[in-house]
């Protein structure tokens, strides 16, 4: 928009610089472009990785996934914190710890089947989660429960 | 054979039956259509029409077929038993339909079939060869539905199976019984229709997109046809209307997705870069960026080659897009995709398949595309045969941009000139390429969790570099376990700002650009005003929107979307002398300038007014409390929650639909007057003059206020509060609400206040749901029990209780009230306000005793901390010393054990975001889609 004088001498005698056509630097640009793209999205990519994973690396964020240990207890007090729930995640491998979601406890949390929770290990050893995708048998997948 | 009873199984069989028709009628139509264009031979393409046509009815009988058995609710089908129940209301029945795997393969097959029909009867001379594409995919979306196994594995997924005839099931000793429909109670009803999905929007969204996602296969039918008959520009013009109407549907199916989520979804907002919604964005992108090629290239083939690839790879991206989200590969990371369910190698069949045709089509070299076709087929026998599907993908992929680049070489060099840097073409060019990247980059993102899958090989390589280098980066690709990025929309936001900046910086000059070449000082002299109004208008966003240095991409942004807006309102009276007959681009260039402004408003200056209303610090109990994004509201109290006050007043349930009644109040300045003493902190003050109260009490207290220097503690938990405001008239209520589902779960939908300039969108997070018949129990929260001793305490959130005594009441009074059969006890509580440690109340809650059972009580409510102590049990321990029972060590009193129940003022927990200039969005969204229509009738009219 700032080319102050027209002096490109106009189709179809357009002047081709010598050497490098427009359409090369363009192409050029564009692969350029696109492979920032990719290694962009696997760089801002997060991990999965299981509670021991985690916890080896405290202050990394991780995706680990899990299921609700029904056995502790869930705690919620939203009059002192709306926006707080603490509970026990077992991982894949069995292992438990204790969770801080930074969230209000979820409708039906109880009956969730699968958790992904996104978050770091603190220095105490406990999950701090700042999101958490949950998955209940409801959704799509639920077994065919008649059996006779 | 058992005869079962009850049984429809001509439904289930005429379902299957048809199914097979329609995979034959597409295969007939595939060989009748691809020798009709061979040979030219008109009896071939006759016998195509029969066949397409007979897949065609076949088809509609299975849509039929399936709608019946959902109507008359025939649960012995496990898709009628899965999507549908005897409770739900028959408009949605419709969406039952397509809930499902196999209902919406259905709905997207139908809509092909709708489209081939329409071609039949319009593309004269290209019917043969576009058809026979059409027919293809017919076959491969048939065998998709057709549920049959090859071996061991299951190709497709049938709705017309029975339940007794599931993979699971078969075998178990419930098939044998004749009678099992009657006999087993779970066949009477249905689990019923997802509760998110019971709404008007599952009616029209699905049927929108999946006809967006068909008219897609119309312009790649086209390429392909143009390729075949060697006729490389011919196809455009009859593709070009077909592929500005794909663009409007699915444009509209879109954002019809992003007002459901907006409307009737707890997600807290309209787009969320969730990887299915991203499936149905990516080919928008690239449609519109071939919509626009075809433009340039209709006139005269100056970029050929990008329009072929653009208009390929859109259908190949919906076939991609059908792959992540029904394959199951996107696993943990999406929250509404379908599950597997085995689909995986037929998708991926699928989506090959048509790769491998572009890339054969493309290449014009006859030996050279037999061999690529041959590496094809044994690319893929050696995958299957030898269990190396990773590599030979990898391979695959790799052969296949190495053709097409050969292709590239060999038919696509242009001998032309290059275009002029001042022509439209080249702009368009520059955009459409802009577009592919934007869409590439979202589809990186979104198939990172296929990454782990591809990167598989490299293990070793990635490793061994990550070693020698040190670099995380590296190391984390070997063994790859990648998640999506954890701060999704920010990730989205720093590639896609840029590419919308430069695709609607385009758009406000695109249009004034001329074909070939353009007279500069013209082109200036038309945008001038635009420009300078944008920069104004930009300046004035800034300003009120309170836009800083730092957010340099959003100011860009904005001042991009206004020019393309104004650029492009201006081109109708200035450059169209008002006539709208061509008008259709600038009103949609207009809209979607529109939609991004309002995107880029409401999404960077949305106020979660919810966040940090509670003015009480509760940083001291706890240092993760201080941040908290919802807003605790008891029942009845009045609170100031951005610009209005909100009360909690009442729930009640109608239907399934448990309803917050909100009540939204003006905050109206305060007044004082003289005399008046308020409390701030832990001080009082009284006021020297009647005044209206300022934003912030320290900027009135030197003229207005003086501290009181002597105050009793109670005079200071009785004083008031300072506040500038307080409620005035009621102004408006909403009433979001939680649908109650036992089987699926509860689901909290949201309700909203719609001003012309902003929405204040809320949803209840945390709630509870009982409703109790005696509304005075219903203003608590449930129970919960301590068992304790005299002299223990119980902390609560809000309040610390001790139990000081427990004691008889032996008044005659009650005792004459009574009867000499009860006998009353009372707990006397010393309760501490945790809020403000110094402040302490008294509590006595009774309990009743006749025959040594408890029969009734009076519970002790104290209003101020908004808890309730109920005394249940009363219970000496007079027994021998053993743990926590027998008499007090060191006396002879017995030890008293109490059960206390402490409840807390009914409270909920809500969510609530003002989003400004949103309408700006929907506005736009109107106008994209009347722009778009517009530029559509017009090419169908010529």
């Amino acid at each position: 928009m700032s080319t102050p004088d027209h002096t490109m001498p106009s189709y179809p005698n357009a002047h081709v610089p010598k050497g490098m056509k427009r359409s090369h630097i363009i192409a050029i640009v564009i692969i350029a472009v696109a492979i920032g793209a990719l290694v962009g999205s696997l760089y801002d990519s997060s991990t999965y990785a299981d509670l021991e994973q985690a916890m080896e690396h405290p202050g990394k964020e991780y995706h680990v996934v899990g299921t609700l240990d029904r056995s502790a207890e869930i705690v919620y007090e939203p009059s002192l914190n709306a926006s707080l729930t603490t509970f026990t995640m077992r991982d894949l491998n069995g292992k438990t710890c204790k969770v801080h979601l930074a969230k209000a406890k979820p409708q039906d949390f109880e009956r969730s089947e699968r958790l992904v929770l996104i978050g770091e290990a603190n220095a105490n050893g406990e999950f701090e989660a700042r999101d958490m995708l949950m998955k209940c048998p409801s959704k799509y997948n639920e077994e065919n429960k008649v059996n006779g | 054979m058992t005869e079962y009873i009850g049984e429809h199984l001509w439904a289930g069989q005429l379902g299957h039956a048809l199914t097979v028709i329609s995979l034959v009628g597409a295969l007939l139509a595939t060989s009748g259509y691809f020798q009709g264009t061979r040979t030219g031979q008109i009896e071939w393409t006759r016998l195509g029409r029969i066949g397409f046509r007979m897949h065609s009815l076949a088809v509609l009988g299975i849509v039929v077929t399936l709608f019946v058995m959902l109507f008359n609710h025939w649960f012995e089908y496990d898709y009628v038993w899965k999507h549908s129940n005897l409770a739900m209301p028959m408009k949605y029945i419709a969406s039952c339909f397509w809930e499902g795997q196999e209902g919406s393969f259905l709905l997207w097959t139908f809509w092909h079939v709708v489209l081939g029909n329409v071609l039949i009867w319009r593309a004269k001379a290209w019917e043969g060869p576009v058809m026979t594409v059409f027919a293809t995919v017919q076959v491969f979306l048939a065998i998709m539905i057709l549920g049959v196994y090859v071996g061991d594995v299951r190709v497709g997924s049938s709705p017309f199976l029975l339940i007794r005839e599931l993979p699971e099931n078969i075998g178990l000793p419930w098939t044998a019984m004749a009678n099992y429909l009657s006999a087993i109670p779970q066949f009477a009803d249905g689990r019923g229709l997802n509760p998110l999905l019971q709404n008007y929007w599952m009616v029209i969204h699905p049927p929108t997109l999946f006809l967006g996602f068909a008219s897609t296969l119309v312009p790649f039918a086209f390429a392909i046809a143009g390729l075949w008959r060697k006729d490389r520009t011919g196809w455009i013009t009859p593709a070009l209307p077909w592929t500005f109407f794909g663009i409007m549907v699915l444009g509209t199916g879109i954002l019809m997705g992003g007002a459901w989520a907006y409307e009737a979804l707890s997600f807290g907002g309209f787009w969320a870069w969730d990887p299915v919604e991203n499936a149905s964005l990516v080919p928008w992108i690239t449609l519109v960026a071939a919509g626009h090629l075809m433009l340039v290239n209709k006139r005269k083939p100056t970029a050929l080659f990008s329009l072929f690839l653009l208009t390929l790879i859109t259908f190949i991206l919906v076939l991609y897009s059908t792959f992540l989200t029904r394959s199951g590969v996107l696993g943990d990371t999406s929250v509404h995709s379908f599950t597997g369910d085995g689909m995986l190698p037929g998708l991926l069949l699928f989506l090959l398949f048509y790769i491998s045709l572009s890339v054969v089509m493309l290449l014009t070299d006859k030996g050279q595309r037999q061999f690529y076709a041959g590496i094809s087929v044994v690319m893929l026998a050696i995958g299957v045969g030898l269990e190396v599907q990773v590599p030979a993908i990898l391979l695959f992929g790799a052969i296949s941009i190495g053709m097409l680049v050969s292709a590239y070489r060999q038919g696509f060099i242009s001998k032309e000139p290059e275009e002029s840097l001042w022509s439209r073409e080249f702009w368009l060019f520059i955009g459409s390429l802009v577009l592919l990247l934007s869409a590439m980059q979202i589809t990186f993102s979104t198939s990172v969790p296929v990454f782990n899958l591809l990167l598989e090989p490299f293990d070793k390589v990635f490793g061994w570099i990550g070693d020698k280098t040190g670099s995380e980066f590296f190391q984390g690709l070997a063994d790859a376990k990648l998640a999506p990025p954890g701060e999704a929309i920010a990730h989205y936001n720093k590639w896609q700002i840029p590419f919308a900046f430069i695709v609607t910086f385009l758009i406000a000059f695109g249009q004034y650009l001329r074909w070939k070449d353009t007279d500069v000082k013209k082109f200036r002299k038309q945008l001038a005003a635009s420009f300078i109004a944008s920069v104004l208008l930009t300046a004035l966003g800034v300003y009120l929107l309170k836009y800083e240095l730092a957010e340099l991409n959003l100011i860009a942004l904005f001042f991009a979307t206004v020019f393309a807006i104004l650029a492009n309102a201006w081109y109708i009276p200035s450059v169209l002398k008002g006539s709208l007959k061509s008008a259709g681009a600038s009103v949609a260039h207009v809209g979607f300038g529109l939609v991004l402004l309002g995107a880029l408003i409401s999404t960077s200056r949305q106020d979660e007014v919810s966040r940090n209303t509670r003015n009480m610090d509760l940083r001291f109990l706890n240092e993760g409390f201080s941040n908290s994004e919802d807003i605790l509201l008891y029942r009845g109290d009045t609170v100031l929650m951005g610009e209005h006050y909100v009360r909690y007043n009442a729930k009640r349930q109608e239907g399934v639909n448990l309803y917050y009644a909100m009540d939204y109040f003006a905050a109206v300045p305060r007044n004082y007057t003289a005399g008046d003493t308020v409390r701030v902190g832990d001080m009082l003050f009284a006021a020297k003059d009647a005044h209206t109260a300022g934003k912030f009490f320290l900027e009135d207290q030197p003229a207005h206020w003086l501290p009181l220097d002597v105050f009793t503690r109670r005079e200071l938990w009785h004083a008031q509060e300072w506040s500038s405001s307080k409620p005035g008239e009621q102004v408006f209520s909403l009433d979001p609400f939680v649908q109650l589902n036992p089987r699926f779960g509860n689901v909290a939908e949201p309700s909203t206040k719609h001003w012309a300039h902003r929405d204040l969108y809320t949803h209840v997070r945390y709630a509870d749901m009982a409703i109790a018949s005696d509304t005075a129990d219903d203003a608590w929260m449930p129970d919960r029990l301590y068992d304790k001793h005299v002299g223990d305490s119980i902390i609560t959130p809000t309040a610390m209780a001790i139990i000081d005594s427990v004691y008889m009441v032996k008044d005659s009074v009650t005792k004459k009230m009574l009867g000499a059969q009860y006998t009353v006890y009372a707990a006397h509580l010393r309760v501490r306000d945790l809020y403000q440690p110094d402040r302490w109340f008294e509590a006595r809650p009774l309990v009743i005793y006749a025959g040594g059972e408890p029969v009734m009580g009076k519970a002790a409510e104290l209003g101020p901390l908004r808890i309730r102590y109920s005394l249940a049990t009363v219970k000496f321990e007079d027994g021998p010393v053993m743990g926590h029972g027998g008499p007090i060590p060191g006396t002879d009193k017995p030890r008293i054990a109490v059960g206390l129940n402490v409840a807390e003022s009914e409270f909920l927990v809500m969510q609530a975001i003002v989003f400004p200039g949103i309408n700006i969005l929907w506005i736009g969204c109107v106008l994209l889609f009347v722009g778009t229509f517009m530029a559509v009738w017009q090419r169908v009219k010529r």
